[in-house]
C-alpha cells in the first residue's frame, strides 16, 4: 500500500509565502510521496520558483513535480526547473522517479503536457506553421509520456501530468476549450502502459474523478477542486 | 447585447494577461452596468487584485466579487483507490 498525496495549480509567488507550509510539515502523517501536477508559479519566475522551492524544501516525504503553462510564462522553464531541483525537489519531463515503501514499489513518469483536443473534437498538424507546432508539441510530449511509462518496471504506475488527459475531468469547463485544457494523445499513452493512476491538474473548474477509455483512474488534483493543500489517494501494486 | 460579450472577453483577458493577476480560473460576466467575478485564487490579495484591474479596464461597471479563497489545509481523510 502507498500513500500518494497530490496538488497542482497552487500559484505560488513571494505573498503566499509559507502560506502551505502548516499542512505541508504534517504531509508524513499523511502520505508516502507528494506529487505537483504544474503551475507551481504566477508568472513562471526564477524568484517565484525560489518561493516553490522553499515552500516543498525538507519535507518527509519525496516530491515529484511537473511544470505546467504559468511556469512557462517567464520562458524560463530550466531556470526554474533548476531552482527546484537544487532543492531537492524532483521534476520530470518525460523522465521517471521511483519509490519503494513497505516493499512496494511506485514509479512515476511526468511531462507538462498540452492541449489539442479529445477524440473527435481535436486538431489536426495541418496546415498553417502555427497549428502543425501546437499539435506537433503535444504528439511529442505524448511519446514521450508513453516511453518515460513504459520504462516504469515498478509495482504501481502513475503518470503526472499538467494537462488532462481526459475529458471527463473537466465537466465544469466551457466545452469550447476543453482542446486548450487536455489531449486524448496523453490519455492513449495512459492506456498503452499499463498505469495504475493518472494525476492533472489546469481545469479550476472541472471535476476530481474522471477514467480513460481503457479504464484508467484519472484525478483532477487542482488546488480549486480539492480545496486543500493536498489530497491522499491510497494505492495497491496489481503483482 | 453583443458589445456585453466584448466587453466580458475583453475583461476576461485583462485578468488573464495583467501581470497583477494572471488570473486565468476567474470567470467574468457582464449583465448591464454589472460585472459578475467568480471562481477561486490563492489568497484575499489576488481576489482584491481583481477588482483593481477591472476598475482600471472598466471604471463604469459595478463589481459584483463572488471569487473565493480557496482552502490551504490538511486534507480530510483519503480516497481509497485500492
Amino acid at each position: 500500500m502507498i500513500r500518494v498525496a497530490a496538488v497542482g495549480d497552487i500559484h505560488l509567488g513571494e505573498d503566499m509565502r509559507g502560506h502551505l507550509r502548516p499542512a505541508l510539515e504534517k504531509v508524513g502523517e499523511h502520505a508516502d510521496i507528494l506529487l505537483l501536477a504544474g503551475d507551481l508559479t504566477r508568472h513562471g519566475t526564477v524568484v517565484e520558483a525560489e518561493v516553490v522551492a522553499d515552500e516543498f524544501a525538507d519535507l518527509p516525504v519525496p516530491v515529484v513535480a511537473v511544470l505546467g503553462n504559468h511556469d512557462h510564462q517567464d520562458d524560463k522553464p530550466l531556470e526554474v526547473t533548476k531552482t527546484l531541483q537544487d532543492k531537492g525537489i524532483h521534476v520530470l519531463e518525460g523522465t521517471t522517479f521511483t519509490h519503494r515503501v513497505n516493499g512496494c514499489s511506485i514509479g512515476i513518469a511526468g511531462v507538462k503536457g498540452f492541449g489539442g483536443g479529445f477524440a473527435g473534437k481535436c486538431g489536426s498538424a495541418f496546415g498553417e506553421r502555427e497549428m502543425k507546432a501546437f499539435i506537433q508539441h503535444t504528439c511529442d510530449i505524448a511519446e514521450t509520456l508513453e516511453q518515460a511509462l513504459s520504462e516504469l518496471d515498478t509495482d504501481i504506475k502513475v503518470a503526472l501530468t499538467h494537462y488532462a488527459p481526459v475529458p471527463d475531468t473537466l465537466r465544469g469547463e466551457p466545452p469550447e476549450i476543453y482542446p486548450f485544457l487536455g489531449s486524448y494523445l496523453l490519455g492513449e499513452a495512459i492506456d498503452s502502459t499499463g498505469t495504475h493512476l493518472a494525476v492533472h491538474g489546469h481545469a479550476h473548474f472541472g471535476t476530481e474523478q474522471g477514467l480513460t477509455p481503457g479504464g484508467v483512474r484519472v484525478r483532477n488534483v487542482a488546488q480549486p477542486i480539492i480545496r486543500s493543500a493536498y489530497t491522499v489517494y491510497v494505492l495497491e501494486g496489481s503483482s | 447585447m453583443s458589445s456585453e460579450q466584448y466587453l466580458a472577453a475583453n475583461l476576461r483577458r485583462a485578468v488573464a494577461e495583467d501581470p497583477r493577476t494572471a488570473e486565468l480560473g476567474v470567470r467574468v460576466t457582464v449583465r448591464g452596468d454589472h460585472v459578475m467575478l467568480s471562481g477561486d485564487v490563492a489568497c484575499a490579495e489576488r481576489r482584491a487584485a481583481l477588482e483593481e484591474v477591472l476598475h482600471e479596464t472598466a471604471p463604469e461597471l459595478t463589481i459584483y466579487n463572488d471569487v473565493r479563497v480557496t482552502p490551504a489545509g490538511e486534507p480530510e481523510g483519503e480516497e481509497d483507490l485500492r
